[in-house]
C-alpha cells in the first residue's frame, strides 16, 4: 500500500529527474549534437576541457561571481532585516514591501532597468558620475566592470527573500532574552553578538546554502547583459553549457560541462553543510 | 467480422475525404522573429493573404523573440514533430539547420508550382539559401546595411555633392575628410557607430574585409593567409575613428539611433530596416531631411554585407506534411514574395527581382538610392558555425567591443579571434 502511495511521486521523480540525469552522464562520452545520438568517444570531452579557454574563463568567472554574491548578499540582507525589524506596525511593513518589491520582478526586467540606469550615453547613472566629477564607465561593456556590476544588480534583485527569511527568525527570538540582557546592561554590539548572532545562526547557514547553490547556477543576468558586448569574457558555466548546446550544436561537449557543474554543486553544497552545522554547533 | 470492419473503415474514409473536400480550409501554422517595424508591415501582408484567400487558406502567424530564442525553439520544436508548417528564417543560419536536418529541400515540382525560379533572384541571394546545390529557402529580401546622413547638417556644412549625397564616398582618405569636417562644424558625434554591439559591428567590419575580398573562412580554416591583415585593416580604420573622435564610442543600438535622429550624429551606419523609424519620423515632422546610400568605399571596391530573411519548411520529426497542406505552403510563399512591394516600406530590399525593377519601387526613396548595391552584397561564409547569433558571432564581438573603442590593439584582437575560431 505505501508503495502504492509513493508510486506517483517516484515515477514522476524518475521521469524529469532521476533519467534525465543518467541520459546527460552519458551523452557526456559521445559526440552527440544537440538533437539526436552520437558516436561513443570516451573521456575526450572531458580530456578537452582542461585545455578550452572558454571552460576556463566560465569556471573562475563563476567562482568570482559565487565570491562576490553568497557573503556580500547575506550579510547585506542581515543588516537591512535588522533595520526593518527596529520598525513597528505600517512602517514596517512599509519599509519591508519596499525592499522586498525587486524580488518579485522577472530577470528581464531588472535587466532594462539596469541597462538603460546604466547607459553610456543616456543613462542616469552616468550623469551622478558627471556630478561627482568622474569619467563615464560603460559598465557592461569592461571585463573589470561586469562581474561586479552584475552581482550588485543580483544582490538588490534578490535581497528581499534573505530579507524575509532573516525577518522570520529575528521574531523567533524571545523577547525575554533581549529584556534579560537589558537588565545585565548589555550594550547594543554584545547583545547582537552574544544573542542575536548565535540564535540566528542557523537562518544564515539556511540563506547562504540557498545563495550559494544559486549563484553557481548563474545564468539568465549574465546571458542578458552580455549580448552585444564580451559575451566570451564574461561567460560562466550555465551560460557555457548554453552555448555549446544551443550555439555550437555539440550535446555531449555541453553535457561534459554539466556534469563538472554538477559534481561541483554537490560537493560544495555537501561542504557548506558540514562546515555550517560544525560551526553552528561550536558557537552554540 | 472482420470484412465488416474494414468495409466500416472504408466509410468513414470516404466520407472523411468528402468533408475534407467541402471545407477544404488549410490553416498555415506561421513562426515569424518580426517584431519591429517591419513586424507590423509583415501582420498586414498577413492579413491582406488571409482576405485574399478566403475559405481557402488561412495563415495563423505567431512571432517569437529574434535572435537565439527564436532558433533554439525552432531546433527542437522539430526534432519532436511540433514546428510549425512554415517560419521565417535568415539565410546566414541555413547550414547549421542543413546539417541538423530541421528543413525540407525545395523541390524543382515546388518551384514550378509556386512559379518563382532562379532566375527571379540575385545570384548571391540565391547562393545563400542553397546548401550543395540544394535549395532550403525562400527568400523574401535581402537586408544589408546603409549609411544614413542628416542633409541639413551636411549641407549646411557644404558637405553634400550635386546629387545630394554625401563627399567623400569614395575612398577612406575622403570620407574621413568629411568626418572631421563634420567635426570642425561643431558635430558632437560625426559618424553614430553601434560601438558597444560587437555582433551589430560584424556587419560594417565583415563588409570593410569584402572590400579587400577578404574571406573569412577558407576551406574551413578561419582567416587564413593575409585575410587575418584585411581584418585588422578593417579594425583600425574604425578604431582610428574613434581615436580621433570622430565617431561615438560604447554606444549600443537604440542609442545609437536616438544619437541619429535627434542630431547629435549626422551619419550612422545602420541596417535598412531603420528606414521606417526615418520615414514616419519625417511625416510626423520631427526629423530633418535624410538620405541613406550604400556604405562608403574604405578599400578597393565596394561590398556590403547582407543577410537574407527568407521562407522555410521545417522538417517535423514524426509528423509528415500532407500534400494538401504543402501546397498551402507553396501558394504562402509564392504569394507573399509577388506581392513583396509592400514588404520594401519596411526598408528591406525585396529579393524576388520583378518587384524591385517595377516602376513603382523604382520611385520609392530612399529604398531606389541604395538598391543597386545588392550587386555587392556578400553573405555570411556557408558554415554551421556563422549566422547570426552564432559562435563567429560571439568571438568577434568579444574581442569587436574592446578594439573599437580604443582599448586593444587591432593586431592583438585579431591574433585572438584567429586562436578562438580555429578553437571551435
Amino acid at each position: 500500500m505505501a508503495l502504492l502511495l509513493i508510486s506517483p511521486f517516484v515515477a514522476i521523480y524518475g521521469l524529469i529527474f532521476i533519467y534525465p540525469t543518467i541520459k546527460m552522464f552519458m551523452i557526456s562520452f559521445t559526440d552527440a549534437p544537440l538533437i539526436g545520438a552520437g558516436d561513443w568517444v570516451g573521456t575526450e570531452n572531458y580530456e578537452r576541457l582542461g585545455r578550452d579557454r572558454r571552460f576556463n574563463t566560465s569556471l573562475w568567472n563563476t567562482f568570482y561571481f559565487v565570491v562576490l554574491t553568497v557573503v556580500p548578499g547575506t550579510l547585506v540582507a542581515l543588516a537591512i532585516a535588522l533595520g526593518v525589524s527596529r520598525l513597528n506596525g505600517r512602517l514596517q511593513a512599509l519599509v519591508l514591501a519596499l525592499f522586498f518589491l525587486p524580488y518579485i520582478l522577472p530577470v528581464s526586467v531588472v535587466y532594462r532597468l539596469w541597462d538603460w540606469t546604466l547607459n553610456f550615453q543616456f543613462g542616469i547613472a552616468m550623469h551622478l558620475f558627471d556630478l561627482i566629477g568622474m569619467d563615464r564607465v560603460p559598465v557592461f561593456k569592461v571585463t573589470g566592470w561586469f562581474m561586479p556590476a552584475v552581482a550588485f544588480v543580483t544582490i538588490w534583485w534578490t535581497a528581499g527573500f534573505s530579507i524575509l527569511l532573516f525577518l522570520a527568525g529575528l521574531r523567533s527570538i524571545p523577547a525575554e532574552i533581549y529584556e534579560a540582557a537589558s537588565l545585565d546592561n548589555s550594550g547594543r554590539l554584545s547583545t547582537f553578538r552574544n544573542i542575536t548572532w548565535p540564535l540566528i545562526w542557523p537562518v544564515t547557514a539556511l540563506v547562504l546554502t540557498i545563495q550559494l547553490i544559486l549563484q553557481m547556477k548563474i545564468f539568465d543576468q549574465v546571458y542578458l547583459f552580455s549580448t552585444g558586448g564580451r559575451a566570451n569574457d564574461n561567460l560562466v558555466l550555465v551560460y557555457y553549457v548554453f552555448q555549446r548546446a544551443f550555439q555550437n550544436n555539440q550535446g555531449g561537449r555541453a553535457a561534459a560541462v554539466a556534469v563538472v557543474l554538477f559534481m561541483i554543486v554537490i560537493i560544495i553544497s555537501v561542504l557548506n553543510f558540514q562546515l555550517t552545522r560544525l560551526s553552528g554547533n561550536r558557537s552554540k | 467480422m472482420l470484412r465488416f470492419k474494414s468495409l466500416a473503415a472504408g466509410v468513414c474514409l470516404a466520407a472523411s475525404m468528402v468533408t475534407t473536400a467541402a471545407l477544404a480550409e488549410e490553416t498555415v501554422v506561421w513562426w515569424d522573429f518580426l517584431a519591429g517595424g517591419d513586424g507590423v508591415r509583415m501582420k498586414q501582408m498577413i492579413e491582406d493573404f488571409n482576405a485574399a484567400h478566403e475559405g481557402d487558406i488561412t495563415i495563423d502567424a505567431t512571432t517569437l523573440e529574434w535572435g537565439l530564442p527564436f532558433y533554439s525553439k525552432v531546433q527542437t520544436s522539430a526534432a519532436v514533430g511540433e514546428a510549425p508548417d512554415i517560419m521565417t528564417y535568415h539565410a546566414s543560419r541555413i547550414p547549421l539547420a542543413v546539417e541538423q536536418g530541421i528543413l525540407t529541400e525545395i523541390t524543382e515540382a515546388d518551384r514550378q508550382k509556386m512559379d518563382l525560379s532562379e532566375a527571379d533572384y540575385a545570384p548571391s541571394t540565391w547562393d545563400a539559401v542553397t546548401n550543395e546545390g540544394k535549395q532550403y529557402a525562400v527568400p523574401l529580401d535581402t537586408h544589408p546595411i546603409v549609411l544614413y546622413y542628416n542633409k541639413d547638417v551636411l549641407g549646411k556644412a557644404g558637405l553634400l555633392t550635386d546629387d545630394g549625397r554625401p563627399k567623400g564616398l569614395d575612398s577612406r582618405e575622403g570620407f574621413t575628410a568629411t568626418l572631421k569636417a563634420l567635426k570642425e562644424a561643431g558635430i558632437t558625434f560625426p559618424l553614430g557607430s553601434v560601438t558597444a554591439d560587437g555582433n551589430f559591428m560584424f556587419r560594417t567590419i565583415y563588409s570593410l574585409m569584402g572590400q579587400q575580398d577578404g574571406e573569412l573562412m577558407t576551406d574551413g580554416e578561419f582567416l587564413v593567409g593575409d585575410n587575418a591583415v584585411k581584418l585588422q585593416n578593417a579594425l583600425d580604420v574604425l578604431q582610428t575613428w574613434t581615436k580621433e573622435g570622430l565617431q561615438s564610442t560604447y554606444t549600443d543600438y537604440p542609442a545609437t539611433v536616438a544619437l541619429f535622429t535627434s542630431g547629435e550624429a549626422a551619419m550612422m551606419i545602420n541596417g535598412v530596416w531603420e528606414v521606417p523609424t526615418m520615414t514616419d519620423l519625417h511625416a510626423q515632422g520631427n526629423l530633418f531631411e535624410w538620405g541613406a546610400v550604400e556604405l562608403p568605399v574604405i578599400f578597393d571596391h565596394p561590398s556590403t554585407y547582407a543577410d537574407s530573411h527568407a521562407f522555410a519548411i521545417p522538417a517535423n520529426k514524426g509528423r509528415e506534411m500532407s500534400d494538401a497542406k504543402h501546397d498551402a505552403v507553396l501558394e504562402v510563399m509564392s504569394w507573399i514574395s509577388k506581392n513583396s512591394l509592400f514588404w520594401a516600406t519596411a526598408g528591406h530590399i525585396p529579393a524576388y527581382g520583378p518587384v524591385t525593377e517595377s516602376a513603382e519601387y523604382k520611385a520609392m526613396e530612399p529604398n531606389a538610392t541604395y538598391s543597386p548595391l545588392t550587386q555587392n552584397m556578400i553573405f555570411d561564409p556557408k558554415s554551421p558555425l556563422a549566422g547570426i547569433a552564432g559562435p563567429i558571432f560571439d568571438v568577434m564581438s568579444t574581442y569587436f567591443v574592446p578594439t573599437l573603442n580604443g582599448e586593444m590593439d587591432p593586431a592583438e584582437a585579431v591574433k585572438e579571434i584567429k586562436f578562438e575560431l580555429n578553437d571551435m
